[in-house]
């Protein structure tokens, strides 16, 4: 078991390589092919093209686009990934302090879209080939047409207006100062015993993490319910069934766990989709995460800034596919075979 | 098959219930209740917090985050009111866009050159570390600071300035290398912010950047980028501790979410709202709602060396087809004060007895004198930003339409502030622009002079017979004179149409009916200045 998890790892570390330079490149070349100036927010109304071609000369960009792209290369390797131009900091700086908000919503989103969605997909392989499978369908499929940012916008309205319950802005509350041990405020709040604080924060967590599960959890829902109608043709079912075990019995401990594999496959490749909704769900709910980040970055054009995000992105992504490669080679036996 | 499965839902709930181990069973039952009464826990702090008013903390939903803590480092408008409430400023304009005393307590010209500035510090300001501000410390953040490194933005801000001399720890004089009369604009404008020498010598650009200390009514408690700045009162300013002992700028892009914010009782202040939004808060108990124009303008820039804008007619037949009214009517409830001139009411150059017509039928009569016509309409391309500004692209649209009537073809291409820089830069706009342009000041060199100077990087109307009048317009000693000329300036631009002035700024402003605030006219929010009823 651990050997195949180690060749998968070693397989996947190999293939990242190319893959993260040959992004890189194309990441690199079309943002300096773009027709914007990435000095246009450095410069004040007075400053002449000379003042422009100085600074330009000063933060590297009068170099050839392959000199350019070199430079960045050998320094990146080094872990330095240069400096933003808007916020005057390093790269990894900005990005090593906005991830872990953004790993931690996005891991809270997947585990409220999981709450949703698994028995989500139950009912709804329940209710197949009956009466109300077409209202279940049409449900399903007005949740999915309904983007994060849109979820975002109706929940404040919602849980921050006309029922405000929940809070809507920020990370935590404002009397709430993060420790920052780890980053990740529902870890470093718990582990300082601060529970009330581990409380805001997690209240703050609620309404963005669930803006994006609820955009997420209905692709679940319908590959986990075509896995198990899938799965309810499957001899083993018949079997249990004649050996008397309950439908339910059948359904959670057996079915279940087949017809999981699709849907483990399909949430490791849309998880890129919890971060790419991210992106506007941080900015919403001035939630200070990469997402956040990444728009002020776009917004500015900061180039350093938008190449070290994307990379990231890729770096995750590629991380996502090994574990989830992992996870589906320890949930198959037949890929456990010798 | 699946019909064989299933009796009907109450089933799947007993028996998923009784399915597990007696222990599972208990177990999942403990987890679930513990996770649900961790939940509930939670629910009466948000409720309180979102419903009491702390009269001694302010929220304000602000829709722009600092990218640096460096003020002297970058010239973005939307940035100023943060900084000057940390760092306080030299000068200061007021409400309604008077130059006024602030650090600096008296100015004077030492010459008639206007190329020696006297300057007198107040003696009782102190740095947020305690420590005096002195005339050594304007010296290094006006004039060392920037000579040592040329990125930052003061220098370019104040480019004139040769040196700062020190005559003791509160008298010195701004030396300039040319005639600057306008240098004590700058002092209350972008970028210039007296840092503390000591300090930042002692943990350099880096460590001040991580942690600042400026001298203004608030220090710096919390930045947590992307989400809010927490300030705290600074009990020992030389203004008097501010009435407010807490502030927050929740920072929050998004305008829905500011509405959001205020109209749950969440920000005491939100600003830079949607006008039908403000409309609709102002029937909200308990919330005062303010629309203004302010100093920023509205106008189209038209870039000389693109056909057919080198033709006086057509440009003419571009700026009289304008309603103006009609659009701010549109657009911004009326309010927004159409311009005939590129400087806003109250200011020094603006021009009350010089009225641009909208006149469709001397429209359709300029376009036939530059050869056009209904059956040989003029087609030109329209740039307008999406977004950048409050309904540019609907005033977009609906100058085109305003355009169409007349026999013009307009093309609209949508653009960003960066594309349209990096083009004007390049000589490659390829039409006329709406752009809105900010002026902190007030002053026509920043309005008419900078919007026209053919040498700065984003210039469209590449007249270079105007940069010697503008020169002669900067460096003119002459209050009186340099008025006259840059109002001059101003009508003959309209008359010309070199570029198109069409209405002041309006910003928008919801607040808690509790706070009394003081709103500037150049849209400054400065909470120093706020007090709760």
């Amino acid at each position: 078991m651990f050997q195949l998890s180690l060749a998968i790892i070693v397989r996947r570390l190999a293939a990242a390589i190319p893959t993260l330079v040959l992004l890189s490149l194309v990441v690199f070349v079309v943002l300096r092919l773009l027709p914007v100036d990435p000095l246009a927010a450095l410069l004040p109304p007075s400053a002449t093209a000379e003042d422009a071609r100085a600074l330009r000369a000063q933060l590297g960009f009068d170099q050839p686009i392959p000199m350019q792209f070199l430079i960045w290369l050998w320094e990146a390797v080094r872990g330095n990934l240069g400096n933003s131009i808007n916020f005057h900091q390093p790269v990894t700086s900005l990005i090593g302090a906005a991830m872990p908000a953004t790993i931690e919503l996005a891991l809270v989103a997947l585990a409220i879209a999981l709450a949703i969605s698994v028995p989500g997909g139950a009912l709804a392989f329940v209710l197949h080939q009956r009466a109300r499978e077409t209202a279940a369908d049409l449900t399903v499929t007005l949740l999915q047409s309904i983007p994060s940012f849109l979820w975002a916008l109706l929940l404040i309205i919602v849980f921050g207006v006309l029922w405000p319950v929940l809070p809507f802005s920020g990370r935590v509350g404002q009397e709430v100062v993060l420790p920052g041990i780890t980053g990740f405020a529902l870890i470093d709040l718990l582990i300082t015993g601060r529970l009330r604080d581990w409380s805001s924060a997690l209240s703050h967590l609620l309404l963005p993490a669930l803006s994006l599960a609820l955009s997420f959890s209905p692709m679940v829902i319908r590959v986990l319910r075509s896995g198990l109608i899938d799965a309810a043709g499957e001899p083993y079912v018949e079997v249990a069934r004649l050996r008397g075990l309950s439908e339910t019995r059948i359904l959670w401990r057996h079915m279940l766990k087949n017809a999981v594999l699709p849907t483990i496959t399909m949430i490791g490749v849309q998880f890129g989709f919890l971060f790419s909704g991210a992106l506007l769900v941080e900015m919403i709910f001035g939630f200070p995460g990469v997402g956040n980040l990444m728009v002020q970055a776009v917004k500015g054009n900061d180039m350093p800034l938008i190449q070290g995000i994307a990379l990231l992105f890729c770096v995750l992504m590629l991380a996502i596919n090994t574990v989830v490669d992992v996870l589906y080679a320890l949930l198959n036996p037949r890929l456990r075979a010798p | 098959m699946s019909k064989t499965l299933w009796t009907n839902q109450a089933e799947l709930t007993v028996e998923a219930a009784l399915a597990g181990e007696p222990q599972d069973s208990l177990r999942r039952r403990l987890l679930l209740g513990a996770i649900g009464a961790g939940l509930g826990s939670l629910l009466p702090w948000e409720i309180a917090s979102a419903q009491a008013l702390d009269k001694g903390t302010l929220t304000i939903a602000y829709p722009v985050d600092m990218p640096t803590w460096d003020p002297c480092a970058v010239s973005i408008p939307a940035l100023q009111s943060v900084y000057q409430t940390v760092f306080d400023s030299p000068l200061r304009y007021s409400p309604s866009l008077k130059l006024q005393p602030r650090q600096i307590k008296e100015w004077k010209w030492a010459d008639n050159k206007a190329t020696r500035l006297e300057i007198t510090l107040r003696d009782d300001i102190l740095f947020h570390d305690g420590s005096r501000m002195t005339m050594e410390d304007v010296k290094y953040s006006l004039s060392d600071r920037p000579k040592a490194d040329k990125k930052l933005l003061i220098g370019n801000m104040m480019s004139f300035l040769a040196d700062v001399e020190v005559h003791s720890a509160t008298k010195g004089v701004m030396v300039f290398n040319r005639s600057t009369p306008t240098a004590p604009i700058y002092l209350a404008f972008l970028a210039a912010y007296i840092v503390p020498k000591a300090y930042m010598s002692q943990v350099g650009g880096d460590g001040f950047i991580a942690k600042p200390i400026g001298a203004g009514p608030y220090r710096l408690v919390e930045h947590q980028r992307g989400s809010r700045v927490v300030l705290e009162a600074f009990d020992k300013y030389w203004g008097g501790a501010p009435a407010i002992k807490q502030v927050i700028f929740e920072i929050v892009p998004e305008p829905a979410a500011r509405v959001a914010l205020v109209e749950s009782g969440r920000a005491g202040l939100a600003v830079q709202l949607p006008l039908r939004e403000v409309q609709r808060l102002s029937t909200k108990p308990g919330i005062a709602t303010k629309v203004y124009p302010y100093s920023e303008i509205y106008f189209l820039r038209i870039p000389s060396y693109v056909k057919p804008f080198d033709n006086e007619h057509v440009r003419a037949a571009l700026h009289l087809a304008i309603d103006k009214a009609a659009l701010s009517k549109a657009f911004y409830g009326g309010v927004a004060k159409p311009l005939s001139v590129m400087a806003t009411e109250g200011t020094p150059s603006y021009v009350p007895e010089f009225k641009f017509p909208f006149d469709k039928a001397r429209a359709v009569a300029e376009l036939k004198a530059a050869g056009y016509s209904a059956t040989n309409p003029v087609a030109i391309t329209f740039l307008s930003t999406n977004g950048t500004f409050a309904s540019d692209f609907d005033m977009a649209r609906a100058i085109v339409q305003m355009w169409k009537a007349v026999g013009i073809n307009a093309t609209i291409e949508e653009t960003t502030p960066a594309k349209f820089t990096e083009a004007a830069q390049s000589g490659k706009l390829t039409g006329l622009l709406l752009q809105s342009w900010a002026n902190g000041t007030g002053d026509p060199e920043n309005y008419v002079g900078k919007i026209l100077d053919p040498r700065l990087r984003f210039a469209a109307w590449k007249d270079m017979a105007l940069a010697p009048r503008i020169d002669a317009l900067v460096t003119e000693v002459d209050e009186a004179k340099r008025i006259a000329g840059w109002k001059a300036m101003n009508v003959e631009s309209a008359e010309k149409s070199w570029a198109i002035p069409l209405m002041q700024a309006v910003t928008t402003a919801a607040y808690s009916a509790n706070l009394q605030p003081t709103l500037f006219d150049n849209g400054y929010v400065l909470p120093v200045e706020y007090k709760y009823k």
